[in-house]
C-alpha cells in the first residue's frame, strides 16, 4: 500500500511540475476532439492514468513473480490515481488560499487562470480539488484496468484512442496535406482539434482495423504470404521468413514512396520542418558513428557542424556584414556548392583526425569532458571578434550558395528536402556497409574492451582516428546542407547544445541503430515543430528524454540487435549481482 | 626468476613498441606543446612591453586582474570540491552540479529580493545574508540528493557512460525547468550596502564583495577539510572512496555515506552560489553551466578525487582567467581578449588532461585515463 502511495504521490508531483513550468496553462486553448477534449484536461488525466497502471504491473517481489488481481489492479489503480489527483488538488487549494499573486512572484507560471483550471473551475477550490481526485482516480481505474480487461476488448480500445490522439496531435499537418490533395477537411477537422464525428469514424476505423487483425490476422498473413495453406507443419522454419519478407517489401516501399510525397502534400512549415529533421538525422548518423559503433563519447559535435556550414559559406561565396557594410571574407572562394562540399567533407575529416589525435588516449568520461571544451571553443571562436574578418562574427556569414542546379534552388523547402534525403540515404548506406565491414567489427571490439581489442590486434588508434573522421565528415555535411537551407548563418546556431541535441537524438534512437537516429530525429526535432507550443519545451524534452531512456530503456526505442543483447547481458549480469547481494543480506540476517 | 621474465618481456614490450608504432600522437603533441610554449612567450612578452594606454596594463591593473581572480577562484574551488568529492567515490563526473548551483541560486535570490524590498537586507544585512545563504545551500542540497537518488542510484552498477549520459539529461532538464519556474530573463541580485565599494588593503582599492568570498570561502574549505578528517561520518567517506564493497562489509551504510557526499557538495555549492550572484549581481537558468565547466576544469586541474587539489586548481584556474587573456591575447593584437575567456578555460582543460591527466596534484594512481 505504501508503494502505491508513493506512486500517486509522484504522479502528482509530475503533474505539478507540469503546472509550474507552464506546460498546462500553454496548451489550454488547444483542443484536441470537440472543444471539450484538450491538451491540458489530457495532462491532468495523463499522470493518474500512468501510475494507475504501473501500480497495477505484476512485479517481482521477494524474487517471485508475484502477479496481480482483477481486484487489487483496480483498486490499486483507483488509490494511486486519487492520491495523485489529491496531491494537485491540495496544492491549488493551498495557492489559492495563499494568494495566487504571492505564489506568483516567485512561480511565474502560476496563474488565477491555472489554478482555476486545476479545481474544474469550481468555487470554493476545495470542491473542485475533491472533483479533480474523483477524475483521477476514475483515470487510475482505467490505467490499472488495462491489466484486467481481455485483449480482445483492450486491444482495439487502445488503437482507437491512440489513432485519434495521434491524429489530434497532427492537426496541424494532416488537414494541410488533406487540402493539398483536395480532400474534404471539414467533417474531420475543425479550425482546432478533430470534430466529434471525425474522432469517432477514425477511432472506429481503428478499432475495426485492431478488431479485424485479432481475428483474421493468421488469414490475412497467408494471404500476403501467397502461400495456400501457411501452417504446413515440415516448412514452417522456411515460410515465415519468406512471407514477411514480402511484407517488409511491402512497407519498405510504401515508406519510401511516402518519403518522396511527403514534402509535396505538406504544408510548406512542415516542408520546412523537415527539412531541418533531415539535417539532424545526418548529424545523428554521423555521432552514431564516433558513439554509437566506436564508443566515444563526443560531446563537442557541434564542432564539425560549424565547420561544414562555415567552409561552405566560405568556399561558396558567403559574405559578411562588416562596418564597410557586405565584404566577402578573408580567405574566400566562389566556388560551386558540388565542387565545395568534397572538399569540405575531407578538410572536416581532417579536423576530425586532428581533434582526435590528442585525446584519444582518454578514457570514456574524459573525452566528453574534453571534446565537449573543444566543441564550445569553436562556438566561442566563431563569435569572437578575433575571427569576425574570416566568419563575421556574431553578425555572422550570408549570401551562401543555394547549391542550384539549373535553376532549381534549394532553398526552397521542398526542393531541399529531397537534396538533403539524398545525402541522409547515401550516409545511411556508408554506416551501414561501415557496421557491416571489418571496420565496423573492430569499432565493436575496440568499443566492448579496448584492451583486448589491442591485444587481438585491432589497432586501435587508427580506428578511433577514423571514427572521428567519419563522423567529422558526415557531421560537416549536416553543416554544409543546413548553410544551403538557410543562406545566412550565425553563431547562435552553433551553441554547445546542439552537441547535446543530437546525442539525445542518437540515446533516444538507441546507440548504434540507425532507423533509430530517424526516429530519434523524428521525434525529438520533428515533433516541437508540429506543435509551436512545444518549441519552448523542447530542451526540457531533451533532457528528460536522456534521463527517461537511460533509466528504463538503454537500448533506445529502435535498438540495435547486437546492442541489446550486450546491454541485457549487462542486465543479466547485475540482477545475478545484486541476487548475490540479496542471499548476502540472508545469510547476514540469519547469523545475527 | 618468473619477476625477471617479465621485466625482460615489458622492457621489449617498450622497445617494439617504439619501433614498430609510428608515434603520431607524440608528434603531433610535440608540435602542439613547442607551439603553445612559443605563442605564450610571445605573447606576453608582447604584452607587457606595451605601455598602459596603448594595449598594455598598468600595475594597478594587473593587481586587481591578481584580485579578481582569486576571488573567482575562491568560488570555483568551492564548487570543484562538490565534482571532486563525488568522483573520488562514485567515479563519475556529476555533470549537472554546475546546475546545483544554480538552484541555489535562485533560492537565494528570492529570498534576498523579498529582503530587499522590505528594507531587512540593509537594516540588519549579516543576518539577511545568512538567511539567504541558508535558503541557498538547503535548495542546493536537496536538489543535488534528489539528483542522485532519481537519476544516478538506478544505474550504480551500469556501464560507465550511462550516468554521464543521464547526468547530461538532468542538468538539461534542470536548467530548462527552472527556465519555465522562473523565466528566461536574467534577474538582479540585490547587495546590501555594506558591501557596496572598495576597502584598501596592502596599498589597492579592493571591492568589499572580493574579499568577503574569499574569507568565506577560505572558511568553508577549512571547514570541509575538518569534517572529512576528523568526523566519523568523514572517515566512511574515505573508506567508500577507497574501496566501496570493502567500506560496505566493514559495516558502512554506502548508500548512506554517497548521499551525505552529494550533500556536502550540494551545500558548498548554495554557499558558492550566493557568492557568485552576490558577486555579479544576477541570476540566470544558464548561469551554472559555464560555472559548472570551469569548477570542473579546476577540479581536473588540480588532480580529480582530491580536496587539496580541488582548492588548489580552483584558485589557479580562477588567477588563470583573470591574468592569462590579457597577458597572452592582448599581445598579438587580438580585440577584446576577455570574450574568449571561456575558450582558454576549455584550452586549459584541455591541455591538463592531454598533457597530466592526473592534474597537478595527481594521486599518481595508475588507472588509464
Amino acid at each position: 500500500m505504501n508503494r502505491v502511495v508513493k506512486a500517486g504521490l509522484a504522479g502528482g508531483a509530475v503533474t505539478i511540475f507540469l503546472g509550474l513550468v507552464g506546460l498546462i496553462e500553454r496548451f489550454a486553448d488547444l483542443s484536441l476532439v470537440g472543444e471539450q477534449v484538450t491538451f491540458s484536461r489530457l495532462i491532468l488525466v495523463v499522470a493518474p492514468f500512468i501510475v494507475g497502471y504501473a501500480v497495477g504491473r505484476p512485479r517481482v517481489e521477494h524474487g517471485e513473480r508475484r502477479s496481480i488481481t482483477a481486484r487489487e489492479a483496480l483498486l490499486w489503480g483507483a488509490v494511486a490515481g486519487a492520491v495523485a489527483g489529491a496531491l494537485v488538488g491540495v496544492a491549488a487549494v493551498a495557492v489559492d488560499a495563499f494568494g495566487v499573486e504571492r505564489v506568483r512572484a516567485v512561480f511565474i507560471q502560476v496563474t488565477q487562470g491555472l489554478i482555476d483550471f486545476v479545481t474544474l473551475g469550481l468555487e470554493p477550490p476545495i470542491v473542485g480539488a475533491i472533483g479533480l481526485t474523483a477524475i483521477s482516480a476514475v483515470a487510475g481505474v482505467l490505467g490499472g484496468a488495462m491489466h484486467v480487461v481481455p485483449d480482445r476488448i483492450r486491444k482495439p480500445i487502445v488503437s482507437a484512442i491512440a489513432t485519434i490522439l495521434a491524429l489530434g496531435f497532427l492537426q496541424r499537418v494532416v488537414p494541410v496535406a488533406m487540402a493539398e490533395i483536395d480532400l474534404e477537411t471539414d467533417w474531420l477537422y475543425t479550425s482546432a482539434g478533430l470534430t466529434w464525428f471525425g474522432a469517432a469514424v477514425i477511432g472506429g476505423i481503428a478499432a475495426g482495423v485492431s478488431i479485424l487483425k485479432t481475428w483474421k490476422g493468421d488469414v490475412i498473413r497467408d494471404a500476403i504470404r501467397g502461400t495456400t495453406t501457411g501452417s504446413q507443419i515440415g516448412v514452417e522454419g522456411s515460410a515465415p521468413r519468406g512471407g514477411t519478407s514480402v511484407l517488409r517489401t511491402v512497407i519498405l516501399g510504401g515508406a519510401a514512396v511516402g518519403l518522396f510525397v511527403l514534402p509535396l502534400v505538406v504544408g510548406s512549415v512542415v516542408s520546412e520542418r523537415l527539412g531541418t529533421v533531415m539535417v539532424f538525422i545526418l548529424l545523428g548518423l554521423g555521432l552514431n558513428i564516433v558513439v554509437g559503433y566506436a564508443g566515444l563519447l563526443d560531446l563537442g559535435y557541434v564542432a564539425f557542424f560549424a565547420f561544414g556550414a562555415y567552409a561552405t559559406g566560405i568556399l561558396t561565396g558567403g559574405m559578411l556584414n562588416s562596418f564597410e557594410g557586405i565584404t566577402p571574407p578573408v580567405i574566400h572562394a566562389d566556388l560551386s556548392f558540388y565542387v565545395a562540399l568534397p572538399i569540405v567533407v575531407l578538410l572536416a575529416a581532417f579536423v576530425g583526425m586532428l581533434i582526435g589525435a590528442p585525446v584519444l588516449r582518454l578514457r570514456g568520461d574524459y573525452l566528453a569532458l574534453v571534446t565537449l571544451g573543444l566543441g564550445e571553443m569553436v562556438s566561442v571562436l566563431v563569435a569572437s571578434p578575433w575571427l569576425t574578418p574570416l566568419v563575421g562574427g556574431p553578425a555572422g556569414m550570408r549570401d551562401i550558395s543555394d547549391a542550384a542546379i539549373g535553376g532549381i534552388s534549394f532553398r526552397d523547402p521542398k526542393n531541399f528536402y529531397f537534396l538533403a534525403l539524398a545525402f541522409v540515404i547515401l550516409a545511411l548506406f556508408v554506416s551501414r556497409r561501415l557496421y557491416r565491414s571489418r571496420i565496423g567489427r573492430a569499432w565493436t571490439a575496440m568499443r566492448e574492451d579496448e584492451q583486448t581489442a589491442d591485444a587481438m590486434g585491432i589497432s586501435t588508434t587508427s580506428y578511433k582516428l577514423l571514427a572521428f573522421a567519419m563522423g567529422g565528415a558526415i557531421g560537416s555535411i549536416g553543416g554544409a546542407l543546413f548553410a544551403v537551407k538557410i543562406g545566412s548563418i550565425t553563431p547562435a546556431s552553433f551553441q554547445v547544445f546542439v552537441s547535446l541535441q543530437v546525442l539525445g537524438i542518437v540515446i533516444l534512437g538507441g546507440l548504434g541503430s540507425l532507423p533509430g537516429v530517424v526516429v530519434g530525429a523524428l521525434v525529438l526535432v520533428g515533433l516541437p515543430g508540429i506543435l509551436r507550443e512545444f518549441e519552448e519545451y523542447s530542451f526540457l524534452a531533451y533532457g528528460a528524454a536522456l534521463v527517461i531512456v537511460m533509466l528504463l530503456r538503454p537500448q533506445g526505442l529502435v535498438p540495435n540487435v547486437r546492442r541489446t543483447r550486450e546491454l541485457q547481458e549487462e542486465e543479466r549480469a547485475q540482477d545475478a549481482w545484486a541476487a548475490e547481494k540479496e542471499q548476502e543480506a540472508a545469510v547476514e540476517g540469519v547469523s545475527t | 626468476m618468473a619477476d625477471r621474465e617479465g621485466g625482460v618481456a615489458r622492457v621489449a614490450d617498450v622497445r617494439m613498441s617504439r619501433f614498430e608504432r609510428l608515434p603520431w600522437r607524440r608528434i603531433i603533441l610535440l608540435i602542439l606543446s613547442i607551439g603553445l610554449i612559443t605563442l605564450t612567450i610571445i605573447g606576453s612578452v608582447a604584452t607587457l612591453s606595451k605601455p598602459p594606454g596603448e594595449g598594455g596594463y598598468s600595475g594597478a591593473t594587473w593587481a586587481g586582474f591578481v584580485v579578481d581572480g582569486i576571488s573567482q577562484g575562491a568560488i570555483y574551488a568551492l564548487i570543484a570540491i562538490g565534482y571532486t568529492l563525488v568522483y573520488g567515490i562514485l567515479r563519475m563526473i556529476n555533470f549537472a552540479h554546475g546546475e546545483v548551483m544554480m538552484t541555489g541560486a535562485f533560492a537565494g535570490f528570492f529570498f534576498a529580493a523579498a529582503y530587499a524590498e522590505s528594507g531587512f537586507l540593509n537594516r540588519h544585512p549579516i543576518t539577511a545574508m545568512l538567511i539567504v545563504t541558508l535558503a541557498a545551500l538547503i535548495v542546493s542540497m536537496i536538489v543535488a540528493v534528489l539528483l542522485e537518488r532519481i537519476a544516478y542510484r538506478p544505474l550504480r552498477n551500469a556501464p560507465r557512460l550511462v550516468p554521464l549520459i543521464t547526468a547530461i539529461g538532468a542538468s538539461l532538464f534542470i536548467q530548462n525547468a527552472f527556465r519555465g519556474f522562473f523565466g528566461p530573463q536574467a534577474r538582479g541580485f540585490p547587495r546590501p550596502d555594506i558591501l557596496i565599494g572598495n576597502v584598501e588593503l596592502f596599498g589597492l582599492e579592493i571591492p568589499k564583495v572580493r574579499i568577503l568570498v574569499v574569507v568565506v570561502g577560505l572558511v568553508c574549505m577549512v571547514l570541509l577539510q575538518g569534517f572529512v578528517a576528523r568526523t566519523r561520518t568523514g572517515r566512511s567517506m574515505r573508506a567508500v572512496a577507497q574501496d566501496r564493497e570493502i567500506a560496505s562489509l566493514m559495516g558502512i551504510d554506502v548508500n548512506r555515506v554517497i548521499m551525505i557526499t552529494f550533500a556536502v557538495g550540494g551545500i558548498l555549492a548554495g554557499i558558492a552560489a550566493v557568492l557568485f550572484a552576490t558577486t555579479f549581481e544576477q541570476v540566470r537558468f544558464d548561469m551554472g553551466f559555464k560555472v559548472g565547466i570551469a569548477a570542473f576544469t579546476a577540479a581536473v586541474l588540480g588532480g580529480i578525487g582530491s580536496i587539496g587539489g580541488a582548492v588548489l586548481g580552483g584558485f589557479l584556474l580562477g588567477l588563470l582567467q583573470a591574468i592569462g587573456p590579457a597577458l597572452i591575447l592582448s599581445g598579438f593584437g587580438i580585440p577584446s581578449p576577455f570574450a574568449l575567456k571561456d575558450a582558454f578555460t576549455f584550452l586549459v582543460l584541455v591541455l591538463v588532461l592531454v598533457y597530466r591527466p592526473g592534474g597537478l596534484l595527481g594521486t599518481g594512481e595508475q588507472e588509464k585515463v
